[in-house]
């Protein structure tokens, strides 16, 4: 019997014109939200290559120990074609230092030139199958019992011995008859889109995800269906059923998630950013003291001639052609000064966490009002699956802190800033005195350096203070002499990529729930509304 | 007589619309997003204005230092203007969260604009603000084809259409008047949403009512209207396409989600496949090739430096090696600039064939908002850094003790005086004039137009042939 009435619903849906125009609907947006996908998808891997490469070339290009960063640059979720979430909110890289903890991926968002199109949103996979598969579900439910009502249909059923949950259930499977193929078409298309665009590679782990968005897909459309079916089962003429469940549609799907997100930024304010900042500022100008503090007593070096020097933020520095007891003291200097440096890292941290964590309870706080919404959900849901929601930007980054413990530990275990390969690849034997490297320099004509500081004070020209030293060669003094640090057993950073079920750990497991119960209790509701209907 | 049966047909429309369950739909949605946006807007503005009048501070507080410490220093340094938050933004906020919100200079160069997402949470998807715009964007236009697309396939289906139209009633009365009571009704909607929010808005304290604000209300009811009578048209257009209002129904709504959902959303799209710039990776590779010819070129020297003494020959050098390079990297990213600039711009124009596209274009350029603010600082600020130099330089000329080179990042080589900040000038943002406005606003109000007259005309030709039975 349940068969029966299916298929006379199929039969019916199948010839509508609505059936034709939500085809067609789907054939033309799919494909294009896809592509859209595929070419944002292509930019960023394309961003990550000339990023990584950059990296790449930063790492290998250093000489001294200090100047050893790790640089992560991550590649694009192959799966964020399908839905972005806001992994394209943030940039695509993080550098390890040594002084601050990771807060947020830096670099281009979306591998956006242009700042100003920030201003210009963008729908996806996700948000097409949201508004569309919804629509569809209401167009095809809305007048299910109204219809057959206002064409005297549905009296002649009920004067058969039908019951009524029967005839509900029958419905239901047959609009869902209907939307299946069309809910199946929109996923083989957007696969079939990504399978020949060539140089998009999924993993079996990514179709799998995929597959898993279908079914949720259909749990989404399973719930606007019975939305329709309720409202038609309140409704005494198709023309109300009609206008209510469009209003429904547009409150839902276009207007719920944007008040859920209205109002979390309105009533869960997040910390601002130049506060932050100011806050580091300060600890940096503290830790400049203590560093300052703690090197007072160093020894002072013979001669405070760098012969090539480059020194940067975080306690990079390399150096060439010092005399020993300058090295000695940058030696010395850096093994006090690093360890403040990364003390200060943790100091720094709480602020920085009570930062993330405001924006973090923002967000969260909108996702949870947004599942009033079912299109909130579904959305939620799928951002989880497609590995680019707040969860996965989160995941990664703890992760990367983590790696950067492990990055000061490694640094740590070697005790590396209390030796010379810190500031310097020269070898502590070649490190000479200063007479040795005056009369080096000037080509015999200065034994000692009180000697020239005797001849440089009456020279008027400053100039000629210097050429005068620039007539013999000092080894060692320029960074062309020196190879590259190679540092092999460096820790290196693994991606972690959660497979098929992991990535619906936490939230996402939740919303899934919420969905099958929204389904349930919604049935029910319609089963009630049904069975006090007024058939005549 | 004619004037008469518009009047009955009018009339009787709009009743048909009052009593309507999606006009009292409607009316609920409207209101209730729009006080919903009114009732929070308060919270919002307080915490912006106090996000901004922090960073203001600090941007007061460095400047008074440096030039606590000379007046060089507080020449070259990088500083940040900041975007003052709107008080109108509770009628459109114009994206401007996710706009770039701050230019760069100092008295020697406009440098470029902070272009980080500093304003907007990352981790939160963007999404639209519960503005008028945006509720008259989303639900004006959806109304409006709402109200309009069974008009005539509907009376058709009901047989009242044949009825009517067998008394001596002219079939462009009858399209007129289905057409001028829809938008009425939807204008009227939008107009009481609006006046419901101001006044929780004056009520709450969140926004004053002054003339401004009631123009500004006034050219958003006006805009409104001109959203309303081009989807109405569209929604007849429908009508009369089809013979069933099912199935005018289903094109109506694509109608809609192509011109409110679809052309909306594909601006960045079409911004990078249209209108493509060079990468910003590939601009800077040119400007470290200016840099590293500059340098080349230099004489030897350039680069030596005591800052104990001013007038060290290689001082002189070195600012001019620097001001050089300046001038070429202005060059080359000021060109960047306007190429960002004019992708912008072409993609607006293109995405302007979508009537709420063009609405949100016009509302920001009504109050005065959004990229068309921006450009205005960006230009009148360029003014004000010329003003900056060259209250600098005549300061720097009385100084006996300056050698007068001037370097546009180092204060080693002009004047050391301290200078208290209330002399410093200060750039002053020039609000948008209400012509300046309505100049912005009117190419997009043409384009709507443009697109009703040609959907009504349309709808028109076609429901003269059509089979009212």
């Amino acid at each position: 019997m349940l068969f029966h009435i299916a298929r006379k619903e199929f039969h019916n849906n199948l010839l509508s014109a609505r059936f034709l125009i939500g085809f067609l609907l789907c054939l033309v947006l799919i494909p294009f939200s896809v592509l859209i996908g595929i070419g944002d998808y292509r930019d960023q891997a394309g961003q990550y290559k000339i990023d990584r490469d950059a990296a790449e070339k930063t790492m290998k290009d250093i000489r001294t120990w200090s100047y050893l960063r790790p640089i992560l640059v991550f590649p694009p979720e192959p799966l964020g074609i399908f839905g972005k979430g806001v992994a394209g909110q943030v940039g695509n890289q993080v550098e390890i230092l040594l002084g601050e903890k990771p807060l947020l991926p830096e670099g281009k968002a979306a591998a956006r030139d242009n700042p100003f199109l920030g201003s210009f949103f963008s729908v996806d996979f996700v948000d097409i199958a949201a508004i569309v598969l919804s629509l569809l579900a209401l167009l095809f439910s809305y007048d299910a019992l109204t219809r057959e009502k206002e064409d005297g249909t549905l009296r002649q059923q009920m004067a058969n011995p039908l019951p009524r949950s029967t005839l509900l259930a029958g419905k239901l499977f047959g609009i869902l008859m209907t939307l299946l193929p069309v809910l199946v078409f929109c996923f083989l298309l957007g696969g079939l889109i990504v399978l020949f665009s060539g140089d998009i590679s999924f993993s079996a782990h990514d179709w799998g995800r995929l597959a898993l968005l279908g079914t949720v897909s259909l749990a989404y459309l399973v719930v606007f269906v019975l939305v329709g079916m309720f409202v038609s089962a309140r409704s005494r003429s198709s023309v109300s059923s009609l206008v209510l469940c469009l209003f429904l549609w547009v409150f839902l799907v276009f207007l719920a998630p944007n008040m859920a997100s209205y109002a979390a930024e309105s009533f869960v304010p997040a910390k601002s950013r130049d506060n932050l900042s100011g806050v580091i500022k300060d600890m940096d100008k503290g830790l400049r003291e203590r560093q300052e503090a703690a090197t007072k007593g160093l020894p002072k070096p013979d001669w405070p001639m760098n012969w090539w020097m480059s020194g940067e933020d975080d306690g990079r520095e390399e150096s060439y052609g010092c005399t020993a007891s300058f090295f000695e003291n940058k030696r010395l200097k850096a093994s006090i000064e690093v360890p403040l440096l990364i003390d200060n890292a943790d100091r720094k941290w709480p602020s920085q966490e009570a930062y993330l964590e405001s924006l973090s309870r923002q967000a969260r706080a909108a996702e949870r009002l947004a599942m009033v919404s079912p299109a909130g959900i579904f959305r939620a849901v799928a951002g989880a699956l497609c590995g680019t929601d707040r969860g996965a930007i989160e995941r990664r980054l703890d992760d990367v802190r983590r790696y950067r413990e492990t990055f000061v530990s490694y640094l740590r275990g070697k005790e590396i800033w209390s030796k010379y390969e810190w500031i310097t690849p020269a070898s502590p034997a070649k490190m000479v005195t200063a007479d040795v490297m005056i009369e080096k320099l000037s080509g015999g004509r200065f034994k000692t350096l009180a000697d020239y500081d005797k001849w440089a004070e009456k020279q008027s020209d400053v100039r000629s203070r210097w050429t005068v030293l620039q007539v013999g060669k000092l080894e060692g003094s320029s960074p062309d002499e020196f190879p590259n640090l190679v540092a092999n057993d460096m820790p290196r950073y693994v991606e972690k990529r959660a497979g098929v079920a992991g990535s619906l750990e936490g939230g996402a497991a939740v919303s899934l729930g919420m969905i099958a119960i929204e389904c349930l209790f919604l049935f029910a509701l319609a089963y009630v509304a049904f069975i006090r209907y007024d058939v005549r | 007589m004619r004037a008469a049966m518009w009047k009955v047909i009018g009339k009787r429309e709009i009743l048909h619309n009052l009593y309507s369950l999606r006009f009292l739909l409607s009316l609920v949605l409207v209101i209730g997003v729009m006080a919903a946006g009114s009732l929070s807007y308060g919270r919002r503005q307080a915490a912006a204005m106090a996000n901004y009048g922090e960073a203001r501070a600090l941007s007061i507080k460095t400047m008074q230092e440096d030039g606590q410490v000379n007046v060089s220093r507080l020449a070259v340094r990088r500083r940040a203007f900041d975007l003052r938050p709107r008080d109108n933004a509770f009628i459109d906020d114009a994206k401007e969260k996710y706009l770039p919100n701050a230019v760069i200079f100092s008295a020697w160069n406009v440098f470029g604009v902070r272009s980080t997402n500093e304003s907007a949470n990352p981790l939160l998807a963007k999404y639209d603000e519960l503005t008028w715009a945006f509720v008259a964007a989303l639900l004006v236009s959806f109304v409006a084809l709402l109200f309009t697309f069974d008009a005539i396939s509907g009376e058709k289906e009901t047989k009242t259409l044949a009825l009517e139209l067998a008394n001596p009633v002219p079939r462009s009365a009858l399209l007129g008047g289905k057409f001028v009571s829809a938008v009425a009704s939807v204008t009227a909607i939008a107009a009481v949403g609006a006046l419901v929010s101001l006044l929780i808005l004056i009520a709450t304290g969140a926004a004053g009512m002054s003339a401004r604000t009631a123009l500004e209300t006034l050219a958003f009811v006006g805009a409104a209207a001109l959203l309303a009578a081009v989807m109405a048209a569209f929604g007849l257009l429908c009508s009369v396409l089809a013979r069933s209002s099912n199935v005018s129904l289903l094109l109506a709504l694509c109608v809609w989600l192509l011109f409110a959902v679809v052309i909306p959303n594909s601006s960045g799209f079409i911004a990078k496949t249209a209108f493509p710039i060079e990468k910003a990776e590939a601009v800077q590779k040119r400007v470290d090739k200016a840099f590293d010819d500059l340098n080349k070129a230099a004489p030897p020297g350039s680069w030596m430096s005591q800052s104990n003494n001013p007038f060290l020959p290689q001082h002189e050098l070195r600012a001019n090696l620097l001001k050089k390079r300046m001038a070429a990297e202005k060059a080359i990213r000021d060109d960047y600039y306007r190429t960002m600039f004019r992708q912008f711009e072409r993609t607006r124009s293109l995405t302007a064939i979508s009537p709420a596209a063009s609405f949100g274009y016009a509302a920001e350029a009504l109050v005065g908002g959004g990229y068309a603010r921006f450009r205005k600082v960006w230009d009148d600020i360029r003014i004000y850094q010329g003003q900056l130099s060259q209250w600098f330089v005549a300061l720097d000329a009385k100084d006996p003790k300056s050698p007068h080179w001037y370097n546009p990042n180092e204060d080693i080589s002009t004047t050391r005086t301290k200078v208290s900040f209330d002399i410093v000038p200060q750039f002053a943002e020039r609000p948008m004039s209400a012509g300046e406005r309505g100049r912005a606003a009117l190419p997009y109000a043409a384009v709507i137009a443009i697109m009703a007259c040609f959907a009504y005309g349309a709808a028109y030709a076609r429901f003269i042939k059509y089979d009212v039975r």
